[in-house]
């Protein structure tokens, strides 16, 4: 259940009966409740800036200034005009984020329950020296390794420096022609090669269901996705949109535009959640698919289960509507064309369209302005 | 501008300039038809310090910057665009730039997942799939393969994807600027697969990317076989982190997004495998709602990189220098043509510098600016006789919503007053 062991819980919780504020909260309850921040934000020995900035000894840190992390002007100037983060302010700030900074780009709307604002800030305070000096608790113990860092069971870790080192079972010499390189290792083919194709080629066993999915895509996926896969800010849209793509403004959605399921899966796998890619077991994989195809009403059964043995059943509407590349058959294309060089248009130029009109140009434009089209 | 200032502060000192700073042109006017033509333009006629005293020694700077004038001339992004910086594009001032070759510093950058930082100590290639043997090569075997430098440009395919709806952002950099090109040095990926024995039904590349977002994109074995290179320098030295150090793959006139960087993976394959930046995103929707898929080359395209709105003109009218970029993925740029009248006459442009296949070429057009209103374009042609459209002809087949592959020929107005806006014409 915690990564921390015993030892450590114990020395939190003497920390945390000698801070009155917090006494009631709960330290490994705020654990369970940070799996939501996770996405984002990392926290213990070597965490990093991420999406979010890491989160370690923020308690009595000034908002806005973590090293190397890009904040938003409106955080910047929180940190400037005097915001310390504090028991006060982290529970005005998690509760509704943008209302206690406006223009933070975090993205994430808030802890809807006390309890788990509360809960968390016990947890993040258990990083902060700070905190603990207030407490005069025992000092921390070193972390140990992230459960998340881990490969995925049954997957090999990836091979590091010292992993290679102690698997050169292999003669080097081993190519064709020059006789560069050696042969890779069954372990560390497995460990890299978790490509899926729509044939289902590549799918590893395991299983999901919708409610499942549900479950983890809360924790994991709503920060950014939103609750119901209409994403916050400009993070991708995952469900909707169906019959959109001849309009004005296409959304396109897993349901509306992908042509197959399988790329989901692929890439769920390999590089989601942003921030802590390579994280989620296969199970979990299939479950957070089921899920993505029940909120694009493809399937409407929370009970519904993926598994590798009917991935390959399900299809997705708008498979048909792709085309191979046919440029060359429009009108302009053809080749060896003279172009006209003189009088080629009658009358004179006149501007039917100004970029300033829209004002969008970075040194013009306001931070909210989001205008049409994007690089996708 | 900087000798302007210069010359302005010492102007002021001397209480020679009444009415404060007017804009450039009315402060070059009153240097030369006022003061300074009875006594002499000041960085002239008094010494300056850099000229008395010595400056930093040779080890001061031991990678050398750009001069401290030159601060401006960086990338840039746009902030509506994405959500953050982590998973998202900026780009390359182009309007600064001169030449064929873009400097490592200054290329766009489009990452997935953040920079990833490898040391190359701990970088490995695999090959694996339908071959003979799968191989790992550690960077060292790497540079034991046989090596060839080649130019070539990188373009995204999202490159002026904004200006699908008509204008929207003032200056070459936002409209043309996910483009850059360099000299890559590395090893031919025909090598690296015949290494490994491609078996009979190999087909298909998969190629992948060690960073967070594990970048793949499918590659057909005809064009992996042809020109495709693993690159580990650009213009000389290591790849820039940014840029995929220590390796990334380089698909010479193909879109950006399948010179995968930070390459570790290459899997032969028999089909392609419809990844997601290949199907979710990378294609081409059409009005009809039909969307193709792999339109993986980059068509014939030139810009006028001066004047435009970050360059406007402020010598006034008279001599101008017209300055740009064209560029092909089907080879080398047979000519480009410049209009001054939005394309009602046009002008074959001088090519200038080395024509080289799926690089960029770099033309100038020299004329004499009367002072009216002006309307710039070019219009490039390739090796291949493919004639760089009009945007008009583009939407006309399809649509406003592809977001990529946008090659239209672009509009600068100029107006009376050498100011440039990024505008759409009849």
């Amino acid at each position: 259940m915690s990564r921390f062991p015993e030892l450590l819980l114990g020395g939190i919780a003497a920390l945390l009966l000698a801070s009155s504020s917090v006494s009631a909260a709960d330290v490994a309850a705020g654990e369970k409740a940070f799996g939501r921040c996770k996405a984002c934000h990392a926290v213990g020995e070597g965490a990093s800036n991420r999406v979010g900035p890491h989160l370690n000894e923020l308690i009595g840190r000034e908002a806005g200034t973590v090293d190397g992390y890009s904040y938003s002007a409106a955080m910047t100037q929180a940190g400037e005009g005097g915001l310390v983060w504090d028991e006060a302010s982290l529970k005005d700030f998690l509760a509704n984020p943008k209302g206690l900074v406006k223009g933070t780009k975090m993205a994430f709307a808030g802890l809807k329950k006390d309890k788990d604002v509360e809960n968390v800030i016990a947890y993040l305070a258990t990083f902060s020296a700070e905190a603990e000096k207030k407490a005069d608790g025992e000092p921390k113990q070193e972390e140990p390794e992230k459960k998340a860092e881990a490969a995925p069971a049954g997957q090999a870790p990836e091979p590091t420096a010292t992993a290679s080192a102690a698997s050169p079972a292999q003669e080097p010499g081993a190519g064709a022609h020059f006789k560069l390189g050696r042969e890779a290792t069954e372990a560390e083919v497995a460990a890299w090669d978790i490509d899926v194709r729509p044939d289902g080629l590549g799918l590893p066993e395991g299983r999901g269901t919708v409610a499942q999915g549900q479950e983890l895509y809360d924790e994991n996926c709503a920060s950014c996705h939103g609750d119901f896969g209409e994403a916050i800010g400009r993070w991708p849209v995952l469900a909707g949109g169906q019959g959109t793509l001849t309009d004005e403004r296409p959304e396109k959605t897993v349901g509306s535009y992908w042509p197959y399921l399988s790329t989901v899966y692929d890439y769920v796998r390999r590089a989601m959640p942003f921030g802590n890619a390579r994280s989620l077991s296969d199970d979990d994989v299939y479950a957070l698919t089921a899920y993505i195809l029940y909120l694009n009403d493809v399937v409407d059964d929370e009970d519904f289960e993926l598994s590798k043995d009917n991935f390959a059943s399900i299809k997705l509407s708008n498979e048909d509507n792709f085309i191979d590349d046919d440029r060359d058959s429009e009108p302009h294309y053809a080749r060896d064309i003279e172009p006209c060089m003189t009088d080629c248009i009658p009358g004179k130029a006149e501007i039917k369209m100004h970029a300033a009109v829209l004002d969008v140009t970075p040194e013009n434009a306001g931070d909210d302005d989001a205008p049409a089209g994007g690089i996708d | 501008m900087d000798d302007l200032k210069a010359a302005a502060t010492a102007a002021t000192r001397r209480g020679f300039l009444k009415t404060g700073l007017l804009g450039g042109a009315a402060l070059a006017g009153s240097l030369a038809s006022g003061r300074a033509m009875a006594e002499g333009d000041p960085v002239i006629t008094e010494i300056q310090d850099w000229n008395r005293y010595p400056g930093d020694g040779v080890d001061a700077r031991p990678y050398g910057q750009p001069s401290q004038f030159e601060s401006h001339v960086v990338r840039k992004n746009v902030p509506w665009l994405t959500s953050d910086t982590i998973s998202s594009i900026n780009f390359t001032p182009l309007h600064e730039l001169e030449g064929i070759i873009t400097p490592n510093g200054l290329c766009f950058e489009r990452h997935h997942a953040g920079i990833a930082e490898i040391d190359p100590a701990n970088h490995r290639l695999m090959i694996n799939g339908l071959v003979d043997k799968p191989l790992v090569f550690t960077m060292a075997d790497l540079k034991r393969f046989p090596r060839e430098n080649r130019v070539y440009f990188l373009e995204c395919a999202a490159n002026t994807g904004m200006e699908w709806r008509g204008s929207q952002l003032n200056g070459c950099q936002y409209t043309h600027g996910m483009i850059h090109c360099v000299m890559y040095t590395g090893v031919r990926l025909k090598h690296i697969l015949e290494e490994a024995g491609v078996k009979a039904a190999g087909s298909w590349v998969l190629a992948e990317g060690a960073d967070a977002s594990a970048m793949t994109r499918s590659i057909p074995m005809e064009k992996a076989l042809d020109d495709c290179m693993v690159a580990f320098a650009m213009n000389g030295e290591a790849l820039r982190p940014e840029q995929g150090y220590p390796i990334r793959l380089v698909v010479p006139g193909w879109e950006g997004n399948m010179w995968v960087k930070w390459l570790r993976r290459l899997e032969v394959g028999d089909q392609p495998w419809q990844q997601r930046e290949e199907t979710s995103k990378y294609t081409d929707l059409l009005a009809n709602g039909k969307a193709r898929r792999f339109t993986w080359k980059m068509d014939v395209k030139s810009v006028i990189t001066s004047p435009s709105p970050q360059v406007p003109i402020v010598h006034g009218k008279g001599r101008t220098l017209v300055s740009g970029l064209a560029w092909s993925g089907s080879g080398t740029i047979k000519r480009v043509d410049v209009s001054i009248d939005g394309g009602r006459n046009w002008h074959a442009a001088r090519i200038d510098g080395p024509s080289l296949p799926m690089a960029l070429h770099r033309f100038y057009y020299e004329f004499d600016w009367d002072g009216s209103e002006i309307f710039l374009q070019s219009r490039a042609i390739d090796e291949s006789g493919f004639v760089q459209p009009t945007k008009d002809q583009l939407r006309a087949v399809r649509g406003e919503n592809s977001i990529y592959h946008n090659n239209g020929i672009q509009t600068w107005h100029v107006n009376k007053d050498g100011g440039v806006e990024n505008v759409e014409i009849s």
